[in-house]
């Protein structure tokens, strides 16, 4: 695997100067041991091109920021080994998310929009008593809501459906998890009712079609497969029972 | 949020398209694998296929069956429809996202549009010419087949087949009723056992004559 040389060929557009169409890039690096394409990017941007933009933070799969679509999928590029690629690496931002330029996509408003819809906190009206014991939560349920909390907003999901690609506001694999994890949470006493009015759309869990390329690429391997259905069958029971009301 | 938005949103009706979508699907789903098996009886001979759709007409199935399976197509292909990119745009931009991904499931979806326009298209043509020569009988339906219409049945059954499979492929991944990974073989299994059933009654259709009176 050593002396490999590899061709990076990198998205490039700034939308300060729109007057330079959107092109591919092509730069050359050697491998070297253990390199990432966040170690790559960096060399690049050092050694070759400082106009070169894109995200990093962490570089530990941790925060987020370096999600783009290398060789057409979605992934972290601090979590992608230059050594399971082929010579040749295509790399481009995110699309849905809007383009800062080059590799740097915006999915902090995104994720803040999601986080205001899903009203991502604990509904309840218990006063907290700081003295007293803490409630104890069986360990299947913190299993499931700990499953959905590791999603680190890398907006990898979206980025991957299909249906998020199409249609601008589809919720998407991401927020549906994240109300899928407060409904599961026993000391979050909002009524179904309330998420139904949120997800149970088009926009939301009933615009998914299934494709499940959210499921297959997300870098958490958090099981959307299953959250996403948690929260289908939650909104349909929903949907049947207006009926009866109604 | 905006006015127009706000006021047409309707989670209620929105979910229940969904299950109308699911509950058509999986009708027309058991309906075609029904409908494969009972004009198989041909191999069986021309009279165990005379006597099936005897009977059935006999039973008024026939008469309940026939306008409910075309409702359910309707309704089906207009509930499912409403998803399915129409915008030139979006299909593009559909068809190059699943080009960069390269994921089977995505292209699935793509499949199944079009094998469901192609469906749509020709039951139509086939439920309109059984209609005409009614009743059902293995002559009617031999002569259907020798006089030209081989290579759309072909074509009907791969669609339909391949339409109904990956349909119930995306509604037990949808709704979480199966694992995804161990379960797709069968279906793939499934697939080319009701279609090779499927060319099987076509080829004895068109290599049996049939004596009585092929009008
Ligand atoms: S669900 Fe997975 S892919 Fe989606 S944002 Fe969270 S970590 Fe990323
Ligand atoms: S399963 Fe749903 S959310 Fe996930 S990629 Fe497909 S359409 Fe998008
Ligand atoms: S740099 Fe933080 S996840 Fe890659």
């Amino acid at each position: 695997m050593a002396d490999r040389l590899l061709t990076f060929s990198v998205f490039r557009y700034n939308p300060i100067t729109p007057e330079i169409p959107p092109r591919m890039q092509e730069y050359q690096l050697e491998e070297t041991m253990g390199m990432s394409l966040f170690i790559a990017l960096n060399r690049l941007r050092e050694e070759m091109d400082p106009s070169l933009m894109f995200d990093f933070v962490c570089r530990a799969a941790i925060c987020g920021s370096c999600a783009m679509l290398i060789n057409g999928r979605p992934g972290l590029a601090c979590k992608t080994l230059t050594q399971d690629m082929p010579d040749r690496i295509t790399v481009m931002p995110l699309p849905v998310f809007k383009l800062v330029g080059d590799l740097s996509v915006d999915t902090g408003v995104w994720f803040r929009h999601l986080n205001v819809r899903t009203e991502a906190w604990i509904h309840t009206d218990k006063v907290f008593n700081p003295k007293s014991i803490e409630a104890r939560m069986d360990n299947p349920t913190a299993q499931a809501i700990y499953d959905a909390e590791r999603c680190i907003e890398c907006g990898c999901c979206i980025g991957a459906c299909a249906t998020a690609n199409m249609r601008a506001d589809f919720m998407g694999a991401a927020f549906l998890n994240r109300i899928a994890r407060f409904m599961i949470d026993p000391r979050d006493e909002r009524p179904t009712a309330k998420y139904f009015d949120v997800v149970g759309t088009d926009e939301g869990v009933f615009g998914c079609i299934g494709l499940m390329a959210c499921d297959d690429l997300c870098p958490m391997e958090i099981p959307l497969q299953g959250q996403l259905a948690f929260v289908r069958r939650k909104m349909a029971q929903m949907a049947l029972k207006c009926k009866k009301s109604a | 949020m905006i006015l127009q938005k706000l006021l047409a949103k309707s989670p209620r009706l929105e979910a229940r398209l969904e299950l109308l979508e699911l509950a058509t699907g999986l009708m027309l789903f058991g309906f075609l694998q029904f409908h494969m098996f009972a004009v198989s009886s041909i191999i069986l001979g021309v009279d165990a296929f005379n006597r099936d759709s005897a009977r059935m007409d006999e039973y008024y199935l026939s008469y309940i069956g026939i306008p409910l399976v075309i409702l359910a197509i309707l309704v089906h292909g207009l509930v499912a429809m409403r998803k399915a990119p129409w915008k030139f745009q979006e299909m593009r931009v559909f068809v190059q996202h699943s080009r960069r991904l390269a994921h089977l499931d995505t292209w699935a979806w793509g499949v199944q549009i079009l094998t469901g326009l192609i469906v749509l298209v020709l039951a139509a043509t086939h439920i309109w010419s059984v209609l005409v020569t009614w009743p059902i009988e293995a002559a009617t339906s031999a002569a259907r087949i020798q006089g030209g219409y081989f290579s759309s049945f072909v074509l009907l059954i791969l669609a339909a087949e391949i339409h109904a499979m990956v349909g119930l492929y995306r509604i037990l991944v949808k709704w979480s009723w199966i694992h995804r990974k161990k379960f797709t073989k069968y279906l793939v299994y499934a697939t080319i056992g009701m279609v090779g059933l499927g060319f099987l009654t076509l080829l004895v259709f068109y290599f049996r004559s049939i004596p009585k009176g092929l009008s």
